[in-house]
């Protein structure tokens, strides 16, 4: 049977009995902390690090931004870094084509220093190893039960020999961003977690078959998942240990199953940080991760005859 | 973290020298009070023993009043329907009692030892009453047992069912003290106690997973249970193994009277079984299957099941016993139940229990009943996925037990009844039997199996000191020994409380070599005292052990839950209980039964997970487990009608619930999910006529807590929630309440010319949440999932989930085919 069947089933299944209602409970009012995302890489363009405040968990407006932070990187080399405001308030910017050369050096490790609203944070990490991906291909499933003929993606790399090596794999489809909870696709080796010693293979299915964004039209009718003209582009970025189990994290707190699948869903909690107040201000308190990523990336636009 | 680390962890629990002296006290005592009893008297004595049976089919009764009359001496026949009475040489009218049942005699001239085996036949009254406790009139005043439940099945099927079907466990939930994590959710919470620290017992074999659909349904078949009985405290010595509570659920022997078939077609199931006499009034069989049948309904009509697809649960009971003479008889039982998801033919996943007792009565002479059992009980899941051979995924998973348990009853006089017995356990764990093929490479990712040994001995008296005062006192000595082949951890702590620990070290142990003891001495006592033929008081307290720690993080436990021994790193479950209670009973014939109960349970090594912790296929599974406290708290108040038309019960708890861990809640005290401030439950019965019945229950329960966050954070555009406090269990979700009513229609039992109809029948017409209430099950909250252009953030909000939000009718069609 195809993905796509499974998915009708399982969503049918899920359905059968639960019913859902948005409601607005009144949240505790906190205060608003300091969150540092910090996701740097060598990729060939500005790198920025966003500095920015907790809000309301039902204010969606855009997070404000923390002015006049002072945003430092540093490695074991003696080099330093200094991320610059940016256009945007709470931007903080690298940019290669300024300092000659991409950031960073595989193996290397980095410390970022950040002041901020008068506090002060560090986090220390690794550069590791990334694999290319080697293609993007697709693959072409028989619609059935509601569900349309399809062509699936797949995107093929092969992890590193030894365990411990860590991966997000970031997609676009037609340019655009795949960043639903749902879609995102981390490895811990080739494989979901680090109990399953998956070490030094091609991803296996479920991770290469990870950009494969189910989409209704304004009728309910599932759509194809990529025709003719789709493009998907892959990247694999290289992350240390803890910041896999930052994102699957993320991945659990926010990916919520809905419908009977809340039984077994896990309760809330806050995601960890590899930030840490320094000894300035030892109970200064803050979210957000620092990661330096080594990034390969590969894409492949779907073309039929 | 532990100063050195060593291969053999020996652990007597006794954590002070205070502790063990007062064990030792309480031996001394004990012991005192087994010679007091034994005080020789001159007048020679002679005993009247034998069996309880129900006339009609043949089934052994199990709490029989056998009582003299005019004298306050009496026995209850076990739960083999066995009684010895020991009497000074006399003339005697013995009474035969149990509740709805015509009250037997018997002139005995008691001048040697007597065999009197007895049938009791029910009422023939034309509006029989329901037989809802199994137990004599004063019986649940009277005996030294509280916090016990005892419900038969006749109750059980009277009750409103659920999507048309009738359930032990939704009727245990019907019980005080008794709650869950939410409707739908799998098992059921006792006094505190977590799903995992139940120990349910199939005809004495563990069943390690009670539900088929993930919970919606439990895996006993009523058709083949004849009751069931539910501890709470007040433990006896001859159960352990876990620290909240014990379910025996019982199956009928089969009727060796008469061949019967009975059936039934209901909203989710169709049931069947035969059950009949092998040799007549010495041996008998019963057979009793369930299926579910949506899809054999669904497949003409859809294509969805053509190419392998599965969606069904079933499960098979088989019961056979023989009296071999009149000093033995044997028994063999057999339980098998799969749950089958499948989306084609190759990928799908699969869950079951299977167990299979022999149980062995011998009457070693008048007054030592003794019972041999021998079981092996196994649960295990499998799954598969992947298309094509290149890329597959397997996992196989199970838990097996095989057990011996002798275990003897001495009727050693008219005051004290003696058991003492023990049991080994053998465990085999294995987590993940695992392997991934990726693009035609395949990667063994299995996790080494575990095995273990449980062992116990036990001895307990049921004593009556005086016509007011009673005891059942008793202790247990349990063990636990966890041994190679397999690999030994050692963790060190990790920065933050509360997250992974990091691996120190591993080991390689031989086989048969020993990693980890643990010993245990588990003292139980409970205490009655008669204020008057219908009051009394009672008090008990237990200490319960468990060696068996069931892993599960998500909210209702899971298929895919893995249990896992006691080793170095993770140590036994230990709860202390002590309750008291005041039991009045109104009217006649135990018109109006009542009881008030209060209890305190503190709970030690309590098993509780760091913040995504890995807890499937991982061989460190060991550092991503916390422990901590518990403790709980309530009282109970319980209010039966037993007798006329209208009958039922009430029960309500007041209760409390907490655990405290290092890393979780900040260190502090949280409830659990399952902690729920008031629990009502209102359960009516109701007899119009020969033909027509209701019943109504109605339950109402305090929100269960769950988790808000406080605030909102973006990094790399998803929309993470955060609470500010790090508080888990903050918030409590709306209360639930909900009504649920059945009418049993039964079809005419004669046929115009008078004669008995062979073939009966009976209609059930239920609506589950009549007033179609949304009752929520919890409250998520989440980002919206259209998708945004990156840069601009998400809406969060919050949505509550009821898991059946409206009304659900059902019918149901049982028959039954009586024999000659």
């Amino acid at each position: 049977m195809s993905l796509s069947k499974r998915i009708v089933l399982l969503i049918v299944f899920i359905g059968v009995l639960a019913c859902e209602d948005q409601i607005f409970p009144e949240l505790q009012n906190a205060q608003p902390i300091i969150v540092v995302d910090a996701w740097v890489t060598n990729k060939n363009e500005p790198q920025v690090i966003k500095i920015t405040r907790t809000q309301s968990y039902f204010d969606s407006s855009l997070p404000p931004g923390v002015p006049n932070a002072t945003v430092l990187v540093s490695d074991n080399e003696g080099n330093s870094f200094e991320f610059l405001p940016g256009t945007k308030t709470g931007e903080y910017v690298w940019n290669p084509a300024e300092n000659g050369g991409v950031f960073g050096k595989i193996g290397n490790t980095y410390r970022l220093y950040v002041k901020a609203g008068g506090q002060e944070f560090e986090s220390t990490v690794a550069m590791s190893r990334v694999p290319q991906v080697d293609s993007v291909t697709y693959y072409f499933e028989e619609g059935s039960f509601g569900f349309p003929d399809s062509h699936f993606s797949e995107f093929w790399a092969r992890d590193f020999q030894g365990s411990g090596d860590t991966y997000w794999a970031r997609g676009w489809k037609n340019g655009q961003a795949l960043n639903k909870p749902d879609e995102i696709v981390i490895a811990y080796d080739a494989g979901f977690s680090r109990g399953g010693n998956v070490d030094g293979i091609i991803f296996i299915a479920p991770i290469r078959r990870g950009f494969n964004p189910v989409e209704q039209d304004a009728n309910d009718n599932f759509l194809p998942i990529f025709v003719s003209g789709d493009s998907l582009y892959v990247e694999l970025h290289s992350i240390s240990n803890s910041a896999f189990d930052f994102l699957s994290q993320i991945s659990i707190q926010t990916n919520r199953p809905g419908g009977f699948g809340e039984l077994f869903a896990q309760p809330l909690a806050n995601v960890p940080t590899n930030l840490r107040p320094t000894a300035a201000n030892p109970n200064a308190r803050v979210v957000g991760f620092f990661n330096v990523a080594a990034v390969s990336g590969n894409g492949k636009r779907l073309v039929l005859d | 973290m532990k100063p050195q680390w060593q291969f053999c962890v020996n652990t007597y629990e006794f954590d002070s020298p205070r502790e063990s002296i007062s064990m030792r006290s309480s031996l001394l005592i004990f012991i005192l009070l087994c010679l007091g009893s034994l005080s020789l008297q001159a007048q020679e004595k002679f005993t009247i023993n034998g069996y309880v049976k129900d006339r009609a089919n043949g089934e052994d009764m199990f709490g029989a009043t056998i009582q003299v009359q005019g004298q306050n001496l009496g026995t209850t026949s076990n739960m083999y329907g066995f009684y010895s009475l020991t009497l000074p040489v006399g003339n005697y009218t013995i009474e035969y009692r149990y509740l709805g049942y015509l009250t037997e005699q018997r002139e005995v001239v008691l001048t040697k030892n007597t065999r009197l085996d007895i049938e009791l036949s029910t009422e023939q009254t034309e509006l029989a009453e329901i037989i809802i406790t199994a137990e004599d009139e004063d019986e649940n005043v009277k005996s030294t047992e509280m916090s016990v439940a005892k419900i038969d099945i006749q109750t059980i099927k009277k009750l409103p069912p659920f999507l048309g079907e009738t359930d032990v466990i939704r009727t245990i939930q019907q019980l005080p003290g008794v709650s869950s994590v939410g409707e739908g959710a799998s098992g059921f919470n006792v006094r505190g106690g977590g799903v995992g620290q139940n120990l349910v017992l199939l005809d004495e074999a563990p069943v390690y997973n009670t539900s088929h659909l993930f919970g919606l349904f439990s895996v006993f078949n009523p058709d083949a249970v004849k009751d069931v009985k539910l501890y709470k405290g007040g433990i006896p010595a001859r159960y352990g193994g876990r620290i909240a509570s014990i379910l025996d659920v019982r199956m009928k022997e089969g009727n060796n009277k008469n061949f019967t078939a009975e059936g039934g077609v209901g909203t989710v199931f169709s049931r069947f079984s035969v059950e009949g006499p092998i040799i007549k009034d010495k041996a008998s069989f019963i057979v009793a299957g369930r299926r579910s049948y949506a899809d054999v309904l669904a497949k003409p009509f859809t294509d969805v099941l053509d190419d392998g697809a599965a969606l069904y649960f079933y499960d098979l009971t088989l019961k056979a016993n023989y009296n071999i003479d009149q000093k033995n008889r044997v028994f063999a039982s057999g339980y098998f139940g799969r749950d089958v998801f499948r989306f084609d033919a190759n990928q799908g996943f699969n869950w079951g229990n299977q167990t299979a007792t022999i149980r062995w009565n011998h009457l070693f002479n008048d007054r030592l009943f003794s019972n041999f059992t021998t079981y092996y009980s196994d649960y295990d899941y499998s799954l598969r996925f992947g298309d094509n051979d290149l890329d597959v995924f397997e996992w196989k998973s199970n838990i097996q037990t095989f057990n011996f348990k002798p275990e003897f009853t001495y009727f050693l006089n008219t005051s004290n009844e003696l058991s003492f017995g023990g049991e080994v356990l053998y465990y085999s764990f294995d987590p993940a039997s695992a392997r991934g093929i990726s693009n035609g490479e395949t990667t063994d990712i299995s996790v080494p199996n575990k095995q273990s040994m449980e062992y116990a001995l036990y001895f307990s008296n049921d004593q009556k000191i005086s016509s007011a005062l009673s005891m059942n006192y008793g202790l247990r000595f349990s063990g636990f020994n966890y041994f190679g082949p397999g690999n030994v951890y050692e963790f060190g702590e990790p920065e933050i409380v509360g997250t992974r620990k990091p691996l120190i070290g591993v080991t390689e142990i031989d086989k048969a070599e020993s990693i980890a003891n643990y010993q245990n001495l588990e003292p139980r006592a409970s205490l009655t005292y008669l204020l008057n033929e219908q009051q009394s008081i009672k008090a008990s307290y237990n200490r319960t052990v468990q060696y068996l720690h069931l892993i599960s993080n998500t909210v209702a436990s899971n298929p895919l839950d893995v249990w896992t021994p006691s080793t170095n790193n993770i140590r036994p479950q230990q709860a202390d209980q002590i309750a008291l209670g005041y039991f009045r009973n109104f009217g006649a014939k135990k018109a109006y039964e009542t009881s008030i109960e209060t209890y305190y349970r503190a709970a030690r090594n309590q098993v509780d997970y760091i913040d995504g912790a890995d807890i499937l296929i991982n061989e460190l599974l060991e550092g991503d487990l916390l422990s901590g406290d518990g403790r709980a708290y309530g009282l109970e108040l319980y209010v039966r009608k037993n007798t006329g038309r209208l009958n039922g019960w009430v029960s309500y708890t007041l209760a409390r619930t907490e655990l405290k861990v290092d890393g979780i809640n900040n260190g502090e005290w949280y409830p659990t999910r399952f902690d729920q401030q008031h629990n009502l439950k209102v359960t009516g019965l109701y007899e119009l006529n020969e033909r027509w019945s209701f019943s109504a229950n109605f339950t109402y329960l305090s929100g269960t807590p769950t988790t808000f966050p406080t605030s909102r954070f973006l990094f790399q555009d998803y929309v993470i929630p955060h609470n500010y406090d790090a508080s888990r269990n903050n918030i409590r979700i709306p209360d639930f309440h909900r009504l649920d009513i059945s009418a049993t229609l039964e079809g005419k039992k004669t046929k115009a010319n008078g004669e008995p109809k062979l073939i009966q029948s009976q209609w059930i017409f239920g609506i589950y949440n009549v007033y179609s209430r949304r009752n929520p099950f919890t409250i998520y909250f989440s980002q919206d999932t259209d998708r945004l252009p990156v840069g601009q953030p998400a809406n969060t909000s919050a949505t509550q989930l009821a898991i059946i939000g409206a009304a659900f009718p059902s019918i149901t069609y049982n028959f039954k085919f009586l024999g000659k």
